[in-house]
């Protein structure tokens, strides 16, 4: 018979026994469809376009799919940017969700083995021939999760690129016409300056400083340059001429105040609250923010294309992806179709979107067509050259750190390339 | 003091009063916690030290690489960065916050409670245990507001009072950040040494004090000779409770700096979060969790015993 010390000892020993089996066991149970329910995450604002236009597209699969309840949950970007893998590896993961492109991103998952190949579906409903190749790119992986070739793994609904948003008072306030070479808008820059006024909106803790060095390096690269840095078809030298251009004339630029020192500490919301409250009369950033200085600038604004520049920052916009432990696929699959449906697209269209399906003569908003005539612009001349920080999982956080370093002032032009050039030497699949 | 044991004639113990329960009921009582300190401290701590012998990404299947991380570990200059911004954040958190928190708790006990009465000094506790209460991401949002290089409060109070010139960016700017986050860390820190130094105070017999004081001992003599020494338990509990929090310092971080500007403000504990989930090496952000928590374990190790023998000290 056990004492009572070889009892408590006894249950110990069980109970722990099954805390290890439990904390190692595959928590991916998985089961059949019950096509009951789609389970449903993304990240979009709700008075984004691309919030209007999911939710307009909830309602329409409602209707579609009587009997279906849609379970949607709202997410933070850095909370699925950051869990992301856990989740989707556990029996906790949506039938569809909205996720970030590239290899370091949905390339990483995919290369995983946490999505599912959705290569039939697109050809099945079309979506191969909706999207643009350009824009494409982002929807296909191969077995070593790199963009642009393999199997799709996720589809996007909308485009981004990024623009020059000027302040059109604030240029005719110190007598600046709109320029249309690099040249006069660095004379602008320089007048602006000479106004004590810092002409560029900045953020040196996130994206849009490293946007202002990439366009930099673009402006001087050419497909084969973008194609070696981002997808690996030759070798990256953050020494040659391009890059080295682009980290010498930020540096440049810092000195001659272009870019605010104080800009360092910033985030990327102080850096459009800064063009929004009149403060810089250039930003230099991406199409997300449109709609929303459509709905704040309370002065007249405009916006151009990086000038002297074939190459500008942009692709496709965010993924549905489904996950493979998704419960309902072919609801996940059905959902992700009615995005694609011209009602949608044209509903994101006029809301300040980009979308990649529209029927153009449908948007009706007059800026909103510019933004989405600019966009087919760049995309027909195969202008979208992605972002800088995808090529390498954690590169994001090693561009800020470095890019900060250059507006302090600590760090120098060849240090910042060297420092770029080690970290993307380690995390790029070897060739 | 000697303890007297009752024996009876035959030199055996004898039993007095209810009979005792055999020592095995009681180890039912410590069941519960034993479970909790194994599934929530010793497995996880075992697995992510198995994880960090290894080159796992969070999912698939995980390749041992042996002492691979480890060796990486030591080469790797942010990580030491890392580690030397910690040292300035024990001085931040732990050896500042316990000098200026003596201070105050004796200003307060000595000073302050008899001019001025004991709810005044449960007022200017409360005010000062404040930040303690705070959760530490509003703390964050609000002081990054404070700081801010244009339309901080701080800047602009150095405007208002003719101080221009000491206008800063103060978490902008590489070579100031880690003071900055430490400044906010002592505001945060103080409330906890302060709240403890006159709890300790409440327990020193004040006929010391007045012994002292018709000897002639001026306030400082007073707090020297016999309120350190009595209060010494009380400052090595705070000083290892602080400088643990410091080591694994993560949230005002992650909300004022990011580890920014280039890297001066990053510590261990915003090393490895990066790691793990923004560069997805699961088994190298393992590598530096491991090494954190052997540290920090050393070092209340020793902060434990350095308190066991104040006590012994004091008891003889």
């Amino acid at each position: 018979m056990l004492t009572a010390r070889r009892r408590v000892v006894a249950m110990a020993v069980a109970l722990t026994g099954s805390l290890l089996l439990a904390s190692c066991s595959d928590s991916d149970s998985g089961s059949s469809e019950d096509g009951k329910t789609l389970k449903l995450w993304h990240y979009e604002a709700p008075n984004s376009a691309m919030g209007q236009a999911w939710n307009e597209a909830i309602k329409e699969f409602k209707a579609k799919h009587p009997g279906v309840k849609v379970e949607f949950e709202a997410k933070g970007f850095e909370q699925i940017q950051k869990t992301a893998p856990m989740v989707l590896n556990s029996s906790d993961a949506p039938d569809v969700m909205e996720y970030n492109k590239g290899n370091a991103t949905a390339g990483l998952l995919s290369k995983q083995g946490l999505l599912t190949d959705l290569s039939a579906e697109a050809t099945k409903r079309g979506w191969d021939k909706k999207l643009t190749p350009s824009v494409r790119t982002t929807s296909m992986y191969d077995a070593q999760g790199v963009m642009g070739s393999g199997k799709w793994y996720g589809v996007p609904n909308y485009a981004e690129y990024t623009m020059v948003f000027y302040n059109k008072d604030l240029f005719a306030k110190y007598k600046i016409a709109e320029p249309k070479t690099f040249d006069e808008l660095t004379a602008a820059m320089d007048t602006f300056v000479q106004n004590k006024v810092t002409p560029l909106a900045n953020s040196g803790a996130e994206y849009p400083a490293q946007q202002y060095l990439y366009q930099l390096a673009l402006s001087k690269a050419d497909r084969a340059w973008v194609d070696s840095y981002e997808l690996y078809k030759g070798k990256t030298d953050f020494h040659d001429t391009a890059w080295t251009y682009a980290a010498d004339t930020f540096a440049d630029w810092v000195k001659k105040g272009y870019i605010g020192k104080t800009s360092n500490s910033a985030k990327a919301e102080d850096a459009g609250v800064s063009f929004i409250q009149g403060k810089s009369p250039i930003l230099f950033s991406g199409s997300w923010w449109y709609g929303r200085f459509v709905d704040e600038a309370k002065f007249d604004w405009g916006t151009f294309l990086w000038p002297d520049s074939n190459l500008t920052l942009g692709s496709g916009g965010n993924l549905w992806v489904v996950p493979k432990g998704a419960k309902n696929k072919k609801l996940a699959y059905d959902f992700i179709d009615i995005t694609m449906s011209k009602k949608i697209q044209n509903l994101l269209g006029n809301k300040g979107g980009v979308p990649v399906a529209a029927d153009v003569s449908a948007i009706s908003d007059p800026k909103s067509k510019a933004l989405i005539d600019n966009f087919n612009a760049l995309s027909q001349r195969d202008g979208l050259a992605f972002y800088p920080d995808w090529p390498v999982p954690g590169y994001y956080d090693v561009l800020v750190s470095e890019t900060q370093k250059l507006i302090a002032g600590s760090g120098k032009p060849d240090g910042y390339l060297d420092a770029l050039q080690e970290a993307y030497d380690k995390g790029a699949p070897k060739q | 003091m000697t303890i007297t044991v009752e024996r009876g004639v035959t030199g055996k113990k004898t039993q007095a009063g209810p009979p005792r329960r055999p020592r095995d009921s009681y180890a039912l009582f410590l069941l519960p916690g034993v479970l909790a300190f194994l599934a929530v401290i010793v497995v996880p701590f075992l697995m992510n030290t198995g994880v960090s012998f290894t080159d796992w990404q969070g999912v698939g299947s995980p390749g041992w690489t042996g002492l691979a991380n480890y060796r990486e570990l030591m080469d790797d200059s942010e990580f030491w960065a890392s580690f030397r911004h910690s040292l300035f954040m024990v001085v931040a958190m732990a050896a500042l916050p316990t000098a200026v928190g003596l201070v105050l708790a004796a200003a307060l006990f000595d000073y302050v409670g008899k001019h001025f009465g004991s709810k005044t000094v449960a007022v200017l506790r409360a005010c000062f245990y404040l930040p303690q209460v705070l959760p530490i991401a509003v703390a964050g949002i609000v002081w990054s507001w404070i700081l801010a290089p244009t339309d901080g409060s701080l800047n602009e109070l150095l405007k208002a009072i003719g101080l221009s010139s000491w206008q800063q960016d103060w978490l902008g700017d590489p070579d100031i950040a880690l003071y900055s986050v430490m400044g906010v860390m002592v505001w945060v820190q103080i409330g906890f040494p302060l709240v403890v130094f006159m709890a300790g105070l409440q327990r020193v017999d004040p006929l010391l004090h007045e012994a002292a004081e018709l000897d002639g001992a001026g306030w400082w003599s007073r707090f020297w000779h016999i309120t350190l020494p009595q209060i010494r338990p009380e400052i090595y509990v705070v000083l290892t409770w602080c400088t643990i929090a410091a080591l694994k310092v993560f949230g005002a971080v992650y909300v004022l700096t990011k580890g920014g500007p280039g890297g001066a403000t990053n510590v261990p504990s915003y090393f490895s979060f990066t790691t793990f989930f923004e560069k997805t090496q699961v088994g190298y952000g393992a590598a530096i969790s491991t090494v954190l928590t052997v540290i920090i374990l050393a070092l209340s190790l020793i902060g434990l015993k350095l308190q066991t023998r104040a006590e012994e000290g004091d008891g003889s």
